[in-house]
């Protein structure tokens, strides 16, 4: 169970000096990343993650926590203002945000949004500081063998689920178990796929690999397409929503909360399809499901509400376990490693102080997002507008410095640029970049824990179905591989149908 | 713009890949095994044959013409705008230790906004001093991480 006591001494240490500016500060950058439509809250903090080299480990997860909770509620900006979603997780907030910006509401728009961000965000950080201890202590029992089994699944889920095609996944997860591999042999201690480079004799760099593959991709991407989204004209009024606003929008929040927790928790999915799935919810149990669509307020809380409660979820698995549910929790997960803190049960063990201050940075995270919202809400607005032939190139320097700054050796900047192209190539060819990363993150996981299973085990491998929780979770993977795959198939067969009455209506 | 096979790429990208699983079948070939600690080779080689199968089944799918659709293609000024930055992105990181942070960073800068069309010079050049002096500032200075000095050092 949580401490409370502990809790109270997070909210403490998080809500003083330098902390709290950092939170703030993290925040705010996170709600303009958030609210430019291209750069994606993965993508935030991949790009920040080096300006926290300098900070002591909470100050900077503290303002990582702001950068992430922020950029989920940011991308509902530009959703309402320009109907273009700031990040693909706003998308949903489109649908009845951008109808009352048409109707002059924009300012009510904005301040539901923010308010039903605020609602989701904290419900799920505290579901997060109930839960994650719990868990936590259930995983103290797990073992090689669980933990190979854990990864295994947390793998095969995230490859099957991301893109379009689930043999393109494959190819890039199984591409970066065996990046994974390059160093030293975590058994044996001899060299693997080094090619005599002294350089890679400790493995790929991470972060620099993560900041390439994330943020410095979509900066290639932005410079194929220079999104031209078009210019913020609304005015901004009556921002506050009032208290029969609010009422109307609470069967929303009460079925968002937790359809956004348990979407979160579930591996490879996230706060796009919580949007989507609270949207669709609360449309088909309202009495004037027709009102949606057309500026129905719950809509745009419904969204966004769902949206934000996601990332609490998707955070337990990564701080309980060690598996990161999505790309940007594997960010997160690299900037604690980074700071000497390895997610898992053994950091509950090890530092609880750490682990309640993250608590507690979060649930704080939501409640200063919504501060900021309302109060620089046209700010942010305006932040739409800036010109992006000066901001991609700012991405990129800001990439590239801060891979350099990590151990200030040329290789991390070469790393930076070269997963950077390849990862524009990845992605402009649809091969999904995310199951990349977690195999980084996984790969290391799974091979050093089934070496030590078969150790364990003497040598023989069916020892494995004497381990019952080893066993459910592989089967779990199987099961769900399966099921991913054939709804996968099914979607793209509809979408090929689509496609060809499409065409057929067009030669008509 | 019409909706493009990806034929072509899926059968590039296959064949890209079959010779890394060759690769980690040879090298794993030589990896010593130590008693006790189990084959260091299976799991390397556990996923470079995978690998080969989804590749095959990649480079299978393509032969037969179906592979997925792109939304576009990329192309002309598109194609060469991204090249341009990319090969700029390359020098930049050949130089940076050469001829240093603000040296490397200003025409780099210059040159990539340049590449994105933006013709305003004054402000081109401003953006191009100012951003290079900000970002040493904030990390040389502020935040004590050294840049690389090159030509001043």
């Amino acid at each position: 169970m949580v401490d409370p006591s502990l809790l109270l001494h997070g909210f403490g240490t998080v809500l003083s000096g330098y902390n709290l500016i950092a939170l703030v500060l993290g925040s705010f950058f996170g709600i303009i990343i958030g609210a430019i439509p291209g750069l994606t809250a993965t993508m935030g903090i991949a790009i920040l993650v080096p300006f926290t080299f300098g900070m002591t480990p909470i100050t900077g997860i503290v303002m990582l926590l702001g950068i992430y909770t922020g950029a989920i509620y940011g991308g509902g900006i530009a959703s309402i203002l320009i109907k273009t979603p700031g990040t693909p997780a706003a998308a949903a907030t489109v649908f009845d945000g951008y109808p009352m910006a048409q109707q002059g509401l924009a300012g009510k728009a904005i301040g539901i949004a923010t308010i039903s961000s605020g609602i989701g965000g904290t419900f799920t950080a505290l579901c997060l500081a109930f839960f994650a201890p719990i868990l936590a202590k259930f995983a103290l029992r797990f073992s090689a063998p669980e933990y190979f089994a854990l990864a295994t699944f947390g793998l095969s889920v995230t490859i099957t689920l991301s893109g379009r095609s689930p043999v393109k996944g494959v190819i890039s997860g199984l591409l970066g178990l065996l990046l994974a591999m390059v160093g030293l042999d975590p058994m044996g201690g001899f060299q693997r796929f080094t090619f005599g480079f002294a350089e890679l004799t400790g493995g790929l760099s991470f972060v620099p690999m993560l900041i390439g593959l994330f943020a410095l991709s979509e900066g290639f991407r932005q410079v194929e397409i220079i999104l031209t989204a078009p210019r913020v004209s609304a005015v901004l009024k009556n921002i506050l929503p009032t208290l029969t606003d609010l009422k109307k929008c609470l069967p929303a929040f009460l079925r968002a909360c937790p359809i956004g927790l348990i979407v979160g928790i579930t591996p490879a999915i996230g706060a796009d399809t919580a949007a989507f799935l609270s949207y669709a919810e609360t449309k088909r149990a309202s009495k004037e499901p027709e009102s949606f669509g057309k500026g129905n307020p719950a809509g745009v809380a419904a969204a966004q509400c769902g949206e934000n409660a996601s990332t609490g979820g998707d955070v337990l698995p990564m701080i309980t376990l060690g598996i990161p549910g999505d790309a940007a929790t594997a960010v997160l997960m690299g900037a604690l490693t980074i700071h000497n803190l390895q997610p898992g049960p053994m950091l509950f063990q090890g530092h609880p102080e750490v682990v309640h201050q993250i608590f507690a940075g979060m649930i704080s995270a939501n409640v200063v997002f919504v501060i900021l919202g309302l109060i620089f809400a046209r700010f942010f607005a305006q932040v739409i507008n800036v010109d992006r032939k000066f901001l991609i190139p700012l991405i990129f320097i800001t990439c590239m410095v801060g891979s350099y700054a990590i151990n200030n050796v040329l290789y991390d900047l070469a790393t930076c640029a070269i997963f950077g192209f390849l990862g524009y190539l990845m992605i402009r060819y649809d091969f999904p970049v995310a199951p990349m990363v977690l195999a980084q993150i996984l790969g290391g996981m799974m091979e050093s824990n089934y070496r030590r299973a078969v150790v364990m085990f003497q040598g023989n491998v069916s020892m494995f179905l004497t381990r019952p929780i080893a066993m459910t979770i592989l089967a779990l993977a199987a099961f769900t591989t399966y099921v991913a795959v054939k709804r996968q198939r099914e979607a793209l067969k509809l979408e090929a149908a689509q496609l060809a009455a499409l065409e057929e209506s067009s030669s008509q | 713009m019409p909706p493009v096979s990806m034929k072509k790429v899926d059968i590039i990208s296959a064949l890209c890949v079959i010779p890394v699983c060759i690769y980690v079948f040879y090298e794993s070939g030589r990896w010593p095994i130590l008693p006790d600690l189990g084959n260091p080779a299976w799991i390397p080689r556990g996923v470079a044959v995978v690998l080969l199968g989804a590749a095959l089944l990649l480079l299978g799918k393509a032969l037969k013409g179906r592979s997925l659709t792109l939304p576009g293609r990329i192309g002309g000024v598109d194609r060469t705008r991204v090249l341009w930055v990319a090969a700029l992105t390359g020098a930049y990181v050949f130089g940076i230790e050469r001829l240093g942070f603000m040296t490397a960073t200003a025409p780099y800068l210059f040159g990539f906004s340049l590449a994105l069309g933006e013709r305003r010079w004054v402000r081109l050049a401003v953006f191009a001093i100012v951003v290079p002096v900000a970002t040493y500032l904030l990390f040389d200075t502020a935040l004590n991480v050294p840049l690389p000095r090159g030509l001043f050092r």
